[in-house]
């Protein structure tokens, strides 16, 4: 019980981190990859709360699709914000 | 140190003393059971659904109609977007700038194994965890690896367009809103699982109809976000062109 | 210590939400704004799932393996499948949602130019004044 409890510690801290810094990066690739990195902390509090069928979706889906659909958006519009 | 990474830890320590404060103030007790809604369906989902996997029990057999209404707001956003991308000639690109020979070669290999895993995902959905989505967006991320390695134009050359593709998620959804209305033939109620399907063919389990939604929902879900990457990786000239026509 | 790992739980996640919503409301490119709404919408779906998780030691997935007697040890043990079912949808309809608007963001960056969501909405009303 004590190795859950520490995992979920850290998978939150590390989570409030990429949230942090993917909401105040001003060069949007790097914010995308930020991203990616708070849905890896994500899917790791979701195993540790025995849900493996949301795991699988939410990896596939915030982990793949959306950081290969941002990256064509921003491919096609502009790199840095402001 | 800059000023985000003193906000940063700024945070963190702001919420480790707060759920520190808060925890021996009022003294909150983490749940120990589940609700009995829950209870229900984690005891009876064999019974009654002839699957051993109670999320997928739901999905499909419990709540079967909303998951149905749910495919279908997807199959809106896929025509809102080829709504937007379309291009009223054919497409014909002057470059091909691919990739490398070494990239081509690891993406044959990945994708096969990508492919194989995302079969295997969406057809023991009923057994373990798993099931029609996550084996259809792992085999969505293969297409999306594709089209920049192997260039677009080879992809059209092939007869692989999106609106093909758009159409054989069509035929996908159809198969789904048949096995979903069948039951009503009958006299039952639409969305029925064991009453009207078998559970068990040639001695394999398959849970009436929810091996069958998996599928389906499967080849739905690659063909539709196949068809996304197919047009979101035409070149931007294109475009330009069409609306400076239109003006 | 469960109380506290619940109660930190609950302040982190509280505190990603805000966070987000700052986001949403205070940056000004469209792209940073659609980044910022998967975010929020994930942490959502993270603390749905919290309300159908249990903190005592082991907590199994709400599967059959057939094994004897598993039928008493799951409903002690295992989690709520019922939030997990709610949340695939939610994940699978967020997707969509998120899709249109990125199509929505090039759209908009062909007609005016630009990401900035001050600037695209002022030329993109200026296009409508002039007709």
């Amino acid at each position: 019980m004590i190795v859950a409890l520490i995992v979920f510690t850290i998978a939150l801290l590390l989570s409030l981190m990429f949230v942090y810094l993917a909401v105040t990066e001003k060069d949007l690739l790097k914010a995308i990859v930020f991203s990616a990195g708070q849905s890896i902390c994500y899917a790791i509090l979701l195993h540790t709360m025995a849900a493996p069928d949301i795991v699988m979706t939410y990896l596939a889906v915030s982990v793949g699709l959306y950081s290969a659909l941002l990256v064509f958006v921003v491919s096609k519009t502009e790199r840095y914000e402001a | 140190m800059s000023k985000r990474v003193l906000a940063l830890l700024t945070l963190i320590t702001l919420s480790l003393l707060t759920s520190l404060l808060i925890t021996i103030l009022i003294g909150v007790k983490a749940p120990t059971s589940i609700r009995d809604l829950g209870k229900y369906y984690v005891a009876n989902t064999i019974h009654e659904a002839a699957s051993p996997e109670a999320v997928t029990a739901i999905v499909w057999d419990y709540r079967g109609l909303d998951t149905i209404y749910e495919t279908t707001v997807l199959y809106m956003a896929i025509i809102g977007g080829l709504a937007i991308s379309a291009i009223s000639r054919k497409i014909q690109l002057k470059t091909r700038i691919g990739l490398t020979g070494i990239a081509r070669t690891a993406t044959r290999i990945i994708v096969l194994l990508i492919a194989t895993i995302a079969f295997a995902i969406a057809l023991h959905g009923h057994l373990t965890p798993g099931g029609g989505f996550p084996g259809g967006s792992a085999m969505a991320i293969t297409a999306m690896l594709i089209v920049p390695v192997y260039t677009l134009q080879s992809l059209l050359e092939r007869g692989v367009t999106s609106t093909r593709l758009v159409a054989a998620r069509g035929l996908a959804l159809t198969a789904l809103g048949l096995i979903a209305i069948l039951p009503v033939l009958r006299g039952l109620e639409a969305v029925t699982n064991q009453k009207f399907y078998p559970s068990h063919i040639a001695g394999m389990l398959i849970s009436g109809s929810l091996w069958f939604y998996n599928f389906f929902e499967f080849l739905a879900v690659a063909s539709g976000f196949a068809a996304v990457a197919l047009y979101l990786s035409a070149p931007e000239e294109l475009y330009r062109e069409e609306l400076r026509g239109v003006e | 210590m469960e109380s506290f790992v619940y109660v930190l739980f609950i302040v982190v996640l509280t505190l990603n939400a805000f966070i987000a919503i700052y986001g949403i409301v205070f940056r000004r490119s469209l792209v940073k704004k659609l980044i910022s709404l998967t975010i929020l919408s994930d942490t959502v779906f993270v603390s749905i799932i919290l309300v159908g998780c249990i903190f005592t030691y082991p907590i199994v997935p709400p599967v059959y393996s057939g094994v004897e007697g598993e039928k008493e040890f799951l409903l002690k043990h295992a989690s709520d499948p019922l939030p997990q079912a709610l949340v695939l949808t939610g994940i699978v309809i967020g997707l969509a949602v998120n899709a249109l608007i990125a199509f929505g963001i090039i759209q908009v960056y062909r007609l005016t130019g630009t990401t900035d969501a001050k600037r695209a909405v002022s030329a993109l009303v200026e296009e409508v004044m002039e007709e």
